[in-house]
């Protein structure tokens, strides 16, 4: 009986008959990632440029000169399209090695988005483009030739809701670890081990490593998806509001680990809450419509923003 | 302005619920009434020679329908084989890779189409597909049109399951480096497990019951069941056949049919819910 109610709810689908397809015209209109890497030649001129003060270094890069830090990634010139929506605007950001950067701003401003670019999973929605650079090490991971199994090894992703697989707690740390090395029995489990203790969950599940991930509370869920990430060894992670659907005690623990982890990562977490950009990162860009309003030192953002949307942000007058 | 007394409204709930009341009774009432006369008037068949004996001639008492049971067994063994690879396949096309394209909007409505087509024009597209160009009916015929109703029902269920899969769980596994076949084959399928054993099942049931596709296909047979080859006995065409006959003891033999495969259909059912319910991984 049942097996004939599986007609009706998608009969609405008729409808995808009448709309037509438009991803050709699409494509035509939002130009194609940019391949070619700038010449040696231009970049030696541009940096003279910036040197002599004709080429303004973006703010996030002058922060880091300042401050004699280097970045891990950076971005140049990256515009990013929903279809024909742009959502992104030539966002220049330099995230710092062993740093958190937090990236703040109202909802919708693009945080995510921008966040979803580094490791092009976005790549999984074919209306979905991004243009520029956004260089890791230097090199352009937009460019299709760059290996993308490498650069979701190199940079790993956190996030809202924990997304345990079904499988046990060894068993997902585990997933990561066997698509990019072979290794034997006992080296994995040591491997796993590891990854459990840095995510500070192995004292809690290291008797019941054979359980289902999903059987974990909401708050070891997501540390187990963080020893996930960090079993493959990133250099980046990208943590994409990661403490929002968990309760606050889980949430301090995730913050403290953040903190411990900082040491070996560049961190990059985007949040809603803007007191925990304040508490756990060094960095803070604050986004708006798309554009990078502002990128400073987490504790000169929150106390003296440069531009007045920051301030009006921060004091809560919007957003 | 009055407010309108409740008088009417109180009415109305009650006219209503006794009428949705008397319906789903009704509805159930039915499949208990239909479930009670076939126990009681196919229950009296069901002993050992029935499933151990070949029929025997109207009159002579005895024998049993073992060829048929076999004979049904490996018609839905063959038609799930088919199936089930295709189906699930179409599923995962349809869920995990057509992105609304126009091949996957095609594809799915011809599901649907299918799902509600007649059983019996299944049946003679087998026949001309396969029966005419062989001479002589045949199990694989059968089975070719069982297993063209069961692959849209499949089709549609894995789809439908597999969309219940999260985004964000495909998304994390690519995050991590996993190819997209290996995100669909080992995250997803694992994470739609139940779902996916569900619409399998629901298939064979749903076509465990045919007999019109059977008819021109794989007819029948009071021999032994030797190969799909050749025509091959089963229950339903059997049922067909005994409850039209003049014969008390052929009579008894499609009750006692009609119990078996209506407890066989109900058993899966019961599975399927028992699935479902553990599905919460």
């Amino acid at each position: 009986m049942s097996s004939y109610n599986l007609t009706f709810p998608r009969l609405g689908r008729w409808a995808l008959f009448k709309r037509k397809s438009n991803l050709a015209s699409r494509e035509e209109t939002v130009p194609r990632t940019e391949v070619k890497p700038p010449a040696a030649l231009e970049v030696v001129e541009r940096v003279a440029r910036a040197a002599t003060g004709e080429e303004s270094l973006p703010e996030s890069a002058a922060v880091l000169a300042r401050l004699g830090l280097t970045n891990k990634v950076a971005t140049r010139d990256l515009n990013f399209f929903y279809g024909q929506t742009q959502a992104l605007f030539d966002n220049h950001l330099d995230i710092a090695a062993q740093r958190v950067t937090a990236i703040i701003g109202p909802s919708g401003c693009g945080k995510s988005t921008h966040l979803r670019i580094y490791n092009r999973i976005y790549e999984l929605y074919r209306e979905q483009q991004a243009t520029g650079e956004v260089l890791l090490d230097g090199r352009n991971i937009l460019d299709p030739s760059y290996d993308l199994m490498e650069l979701r090894r190199k940079i790993g992703m956190i996030f809202q809701k924990p997304t345990p697989f079904p499988m046990s707690v060894y068993d997902n740390v585990a997933y990561g670890l066997k698509l990019h090395y072979t290794m034997k029995k006992r080296e994995m489990a040591e491997r796993v081990e590891e990854a459990l203790s840095r995510a500070a969950l192995w004292d809690e599940v290291k008797d019941s490593l054979h359980r289902p991930g999903t059987a974990l509370s909401g708050g070891q869920q997501q540390r187990l998806c963080i020893a996930r990430a960090l079993a493959v060894e990133p250099e980046v992670l990208l943590m994409d509001e990661p403490t929002s659907a968990i309760d606050p005690i889980a949430t301090a623990k995730i913050e403290e680990l953040i903190n411990d982890l900082k040491d070996h990562y560049a961190i990059v977490i985007v949040t809603h809450n803007m007191q925990q950009a304040a508490r756990i990162s060094d960095f803070t860009a604050f986004f708006f419509q798309g554009h990078i309003v502002e990128f400073g030192e987490t504790q000169q953002l929150f106390t003296k923003p440069a531009q007045k949307q920051t301030e009006d942000y921060i004091t809560g007058r919007f957003g | 302005m009055k407010l309108r007394p409740p008088t009417g409204r109180r009415l109305a709930n009650l006219a209503v619920s006794i009428w949705a009341g008397a319906s789903a009774l009704t509805g159930i009432a039915i499949l208990f009434w239909i479930l009670y006369v076939v126990i009681i008037r196919g229950i009296g068949a069901l002993n050992l020679s029935f499933f151990t004996h070949l029929p025997t001639p109207p009159g002579m008492g005895g024998g049993g329908l073992a060829n048929a049971i076999a004979g049904t067994l490996a018609l839905t063994a063959g038609a799930t084989v088919i199936a089930v690879p295709l189906g699930l396949l179409a599923g995962v096309y349809l869920a995990e890779f057509s992105e609304e394209s126009k091949a996957g909007d095609y594809s799915r409505f011809s599901a649907n189409v299918l799902m509600g087509m007649p059983s019996i024009i299944v049946g003679i597209f087998a026949y001309t597909l396969v029966v005419v160009p062989l001479g002589h009916f045949s199990g694989y015929a059968g089975a070719l049109a069982l297993a063209i109703l069961m692959l849209p029902v499949i089709t549609r269920t894995t789809e439908d399951m597999l969309r219940l899969v999260p985004n964000t769980l495909r998304e994390s596994a690519l995050a991590l480096g996993a190819p997209r076949w290996k995100v669909t084959l080992a995250i997803v399928f694992r994470a739609a497990k139940g779902g996916l054993i569900t619409g399998i099942l629901l298939a064979v049931a749903r076509v465990s019951g045919e007999t019109a596709p059977l008819l021109f296909t794989a007819l029948n047979s009071p021999y032994w069941f030797h190969s799909l080859g050749e025509p091959t006995p089963n229950l339903t065409v059997t049922i067909f056949n005994y409850a039209m006959s003049p014969y008390p003891d052929w009579q008894q033999k499609a009750w006692g049919a009609s119990l078996l495969i209506t407890l066989g259909v109900l058993l899966t059912t019961v599975l399927t819910r028992f699935l479902l319910r553990e599905k919460k991984v």
